[in-house]
């Protein structure tokens, strides 16, 4: 009996043994592979490699916001193989707004990379300790403020004017509320639109401002109930979000949120959609219009290339449109009204070339009034903006004084459902 | 042949195992992990070797690897040292977590809020008192109802948890909120966080101060002494007199107000602020530190080492070798397997069906 087991116990080691034999052969045959791109690289024209690390708040599988970077990364490291500059990336994924973003930034100056940057909000004040014991390295902190205006040299931040491209969505969305009171679907003030926010901070408060302006523009009538879910990324909460919104009579959805759900709930209710980071035709064939989202790679081929010719760069990016920052992904022909696509191009050329604002102040009141004066930054650090007046020449200047959306009005025809957060 | 009534394996109990086949045993679980997490490497394509190297040279090769690695260490021994005593008494106390993060709201209030009013060193004094007594008192609460109806501390703690990290949710979107729906407290003023020492913060000197401390307390005081007793026996303990719901709570509010010194040191040292995640784990893997050094507070230096050895080498491995977090998760997830797996075969004896009378079976 005990032979038996023993020898049951051999051959189970055997077969772990050649398991193991196997794989060194394939761990042996694979590392070569890996090592002669680099190689040839060295042995041919002498390219400039910029090292480039990038600290993500997730990882590609949200198909949301860090999937964006990662597009953008993809995207920049092929455009700048073109010019002669091998961008080695070194990423992290899933790191933590606490000390072990602070650990990741230190990793990767250690690690010897020439420039780092940061994908997350909450990441600014962590970075912000490690740049200074590394001069020669650059920090970039995505969509926060603090690095811009602080005394360090190597520290930047950046943004896109993502409201160009809600007002885009909100005019898509807008045509097709107005397509369905002129087709007797709907009464001109059951033009509803619902939208799914993470928190009431001012990057969503910007957001769905202007993609409700952009609705107006085309659709007057229109109204909109903003749901916050308190959270950026909760597949689940999204969806509920959207669900209730779809029970409370909305007919259109949007969202500043990760998740796909609120497109699939909208499709769900039979209302429609559109978008943000991603294309979401695909899992709402028949809701999803359109979405918007940054097009990271113009911000990282800038910053990238200046590292590589060894120039300083901006400490505060913000282009939109422009510069091709900001992009529309694909209009889903199928179920946009009639024109959308000659509208859309119209409204983006305006856009583009600054014939059209999209906060112009004569579009929208606050408890009833014009907006005249709104102050931009704050300065004092009490959280309350006290310097540099945002309206000016007819409109609200939003990203103007700091890459960092500052706008936070509650204008009339967006009601909150929630404030809460 | 069979002996109808005999499994094929049982288990007996064994007692005084030598001591040089006790670190045998343990030093073959070790060199089982290493195999093991040798062939994960080999089935996902990397060379085994240069990524245990990496792992090493990445948290023990540079001088700045090592304060990290160190970063890593404090709270878990902290925390270590803080449940040795419940588990000790046989309270298991799950609820560090929440202890660590409540001791982190009571010294976030004086450093959000009294910062521009004291100097720094009292600053810090007050910050750490408020942790200590936030944190015992938080544990207090199951300890109180354990003693007094004899409630599970094991649901109690753990469920204490969730509370607390939902009050300082509450708190981030809320009242101590900084920029309107960022959800972001502020970061601390300059006086509020721990200076540092060696390039890391001075929360290693407190916590090896606690280790001398807990050794002492465990070991010579009239208090160790009875929460050995309770642990091994409540009637004994009862019998001589004890009382052992006062014990019991005595015990529980040291343990929680050293957890919660640990989130003054966690929230002032590391992250200068105060966030709903400030525990991160600590509290669970703690339990496994505590657990590994069988609750001697010295060895709980050496495994809690070991374990920011590995967190922090996984962390280099994904930078420079390209390997999922989640396969060094794994391998993190093998070591400790290993290592508490070994404890019980010095404890245990296997017995295989028919093994004693081997000769007239075959």
């Amino acid at each position: 009996m005990k032979k038996r087991l023993l020898a049951l116990l051999l051959a189970g080691a055997m077969t772990f043994g050649l398991a193991a034999c196997g794989n060194t052969d394939l761990g042996s045959a694979e590392s070569p592979s890996g090592t002669t791109p680099a190689g040839t690289e060295t042995g041919g024209e002498a390219a400039k490699t910029v090292k480039v690390g990038l600290i993500c708040i997730g990882d590609e599988n949200d198909q949301g916001y860090t999937y964006n970077f990662i597009r953008g990364k993809e995207a920049v490291t092929e455009a700048l193989a073109a010019k002669g500059i091998t961008v080695d990336w070194e990423v992290k994924y899933n790191v933590g707004e606490d000390s072990s973003c602070e650990e990741a930034n230190i990793e990767l100056a250690e690690a010897g990379c020439d420039l780092i940057i940061n994908n997350s909000f909450g990441f600014e004040p962590y970075m912000l300790k490690v740049a200074p014991d590394y001069p020669e390295i650059e920090f970039i902190s995505c969509t926060n403020q603090a690095s811009a205006v602080d005394e360090l040299e190597n520290t930047h931040n950046a943004f896109a004017n993502i409201y160009e491209g809600r007002y885009l969505a909100g005019v898509v969305a807008g045509m097709k509320m107005q397509e369905m009171i002129d087709n007797g679907e709907i009464t001109a003030d059951q033009a509803v639109i619902g939208y799914v926010g993470a928190y009431s901070f001012a990057e969503v408060i910007s957001g769905f401002t202007a993609y409700y302006l952009g609705a107006k523009s085309v659709c007057p009538s229109v109204t909109m109930k903003v749901q916050f879910v308190g959270s950026w990324s909760d597949a689940t909460l999204e969806g509920n979000a959207a669900q209730a919104l779809c029970d409370a009579g909305c007919v259109m959805i949007s969202q500043h949120s990760d998740n796909t759900t609120p497109a699939t709930a909208a499709q769900n209710a039979g209302a429609f959609h559109t978008g943000y980071n991603n294309d979401m035709i695909a899992v709402a064939p028949e809701a999803s219009l359109i979405g918007t989202r940054i097009d990271w790679s113009v911000y990282f081929e800038y910053a990238i290339e200046a590292v590589a010719n060894g120039e300083s760069f901006e400490q505060d990016w913000c282009h939109g449109m422009d510069e091709g920052a900001v992009v529309m992904t694909p209009l889903n022909e199928e179920i946009a009204a009639a024109g959308t696509a000659d509208k859309l191009a119209e409204v983006e050329e305006q856009l583009r070339s600054g014939a059209l604002q999209v906060f112009d102040t004569s579009t929208f009141t606050v408890e009833g009034a014009e907006l005249t004066t709104c102050m931009a930054l704050d300065t004092d650090g009490d959280f309350v903006a006290d310097s540099e007046e945002a309206v000016f020449d007819g409109a609200f200047h939003e990203s103007y004084f700091q890459s960092a959306p500052y706008f936070t009005a509650q204008i009339d025809g967006i009601e909150w459902l929630n404030s809460a957060y | 042949m069979h002996e109808p009534h005999s499994p094929l394996l049982r288990l007996a109990k064994r007692d005084g195992m030598p001591r040089g086949q006790v670190w045998a045993i343990r030093l073959g679980s070790f060199a089982a992990a290493l195999l093991i997490s040798a062939l994960i490497f080999l089935i996902m394509g990397h060379n085994p070797l240069g990524a245990f190297g990496t792992m090493v040279t990445g948290s023990l090769g540079k001088k700045t690897a090592i304060r990290q690695t160190v970063r890593i260490a404090i709270p878990l021994l902290g925390t270590a040292l803080a449940i040795a005593p419940c588990f000790k008494m046989r309270f298991w106390n799950i609820g560090a977590e929440g202890q660590i993060t409540a001791g982190a709201v009571g010294a976030s209030y004086f450093a959000l809020f009294w910062a521009d009013k004291l100097p720094q060193v009292p600053l810090l004094i007050v910050m750490a008192v408020a942790g200590a007594i936030c944190g015992g008192l938080w544990a207090l609460i199951p300890a109180f109802f354990k003693a007094r109806w004899g409630t599970n501390e094991t649901l109690f703690t753990l469920m204490m948890n969730y509370i607390m990290i939902g009050v300082v949710k509450w708190l981030q979107g809320g009242p101590w909120e900084g920029r309107p729906g960022s959800q972001i407290i502020p970061q601390f003023d300059d006086a509020a966080v721990l200076p540092k020492v060696l390039g890391v913060h001075c929360g290693w000197i407190i916590v090896l101060i606690l280790m001398v401390f807990m050794f002492v307390y465990m070991k010579y005081t009239k208090q160790g002494y009875e929460i050995a007793v309770i642990g091994e026996s409540e009637n004994t303990a009862r019998y001589a007199g004890m009382n052992v719901g006062k014990i019991i709570m005595r015990t529980m509010f040291l343990s929680g107000a050293i957890a919660g010194l640990v989130g003054f040191i966690v929230s002032s040292g590391a992250d200068n602020t105060l966030h709903a995640g400030v525990a991160a784990g600590v509290g669970f893997t703690a339990i496994t530190v505590a657990w590994l050094a069988q609750l001697n507070p010295f060895a709980m230096v050496a495994i809690s080492m070991l374990l920011a050895v590995l967190e922090k080498g996984a962390s280099t491995l994904e930078t420079q070798m390209a390997v999922p977090a989640s396969i060094s998760d794994i391998i993190t997830g093998i070591f400790l397997f290993c290592m508490l797996g070994c404890e019980f075969f010095i404890n245990y004896r296997l017995i295989v069906r028919g093994g004693h009378k081997e000769g007239a079976a075959q």
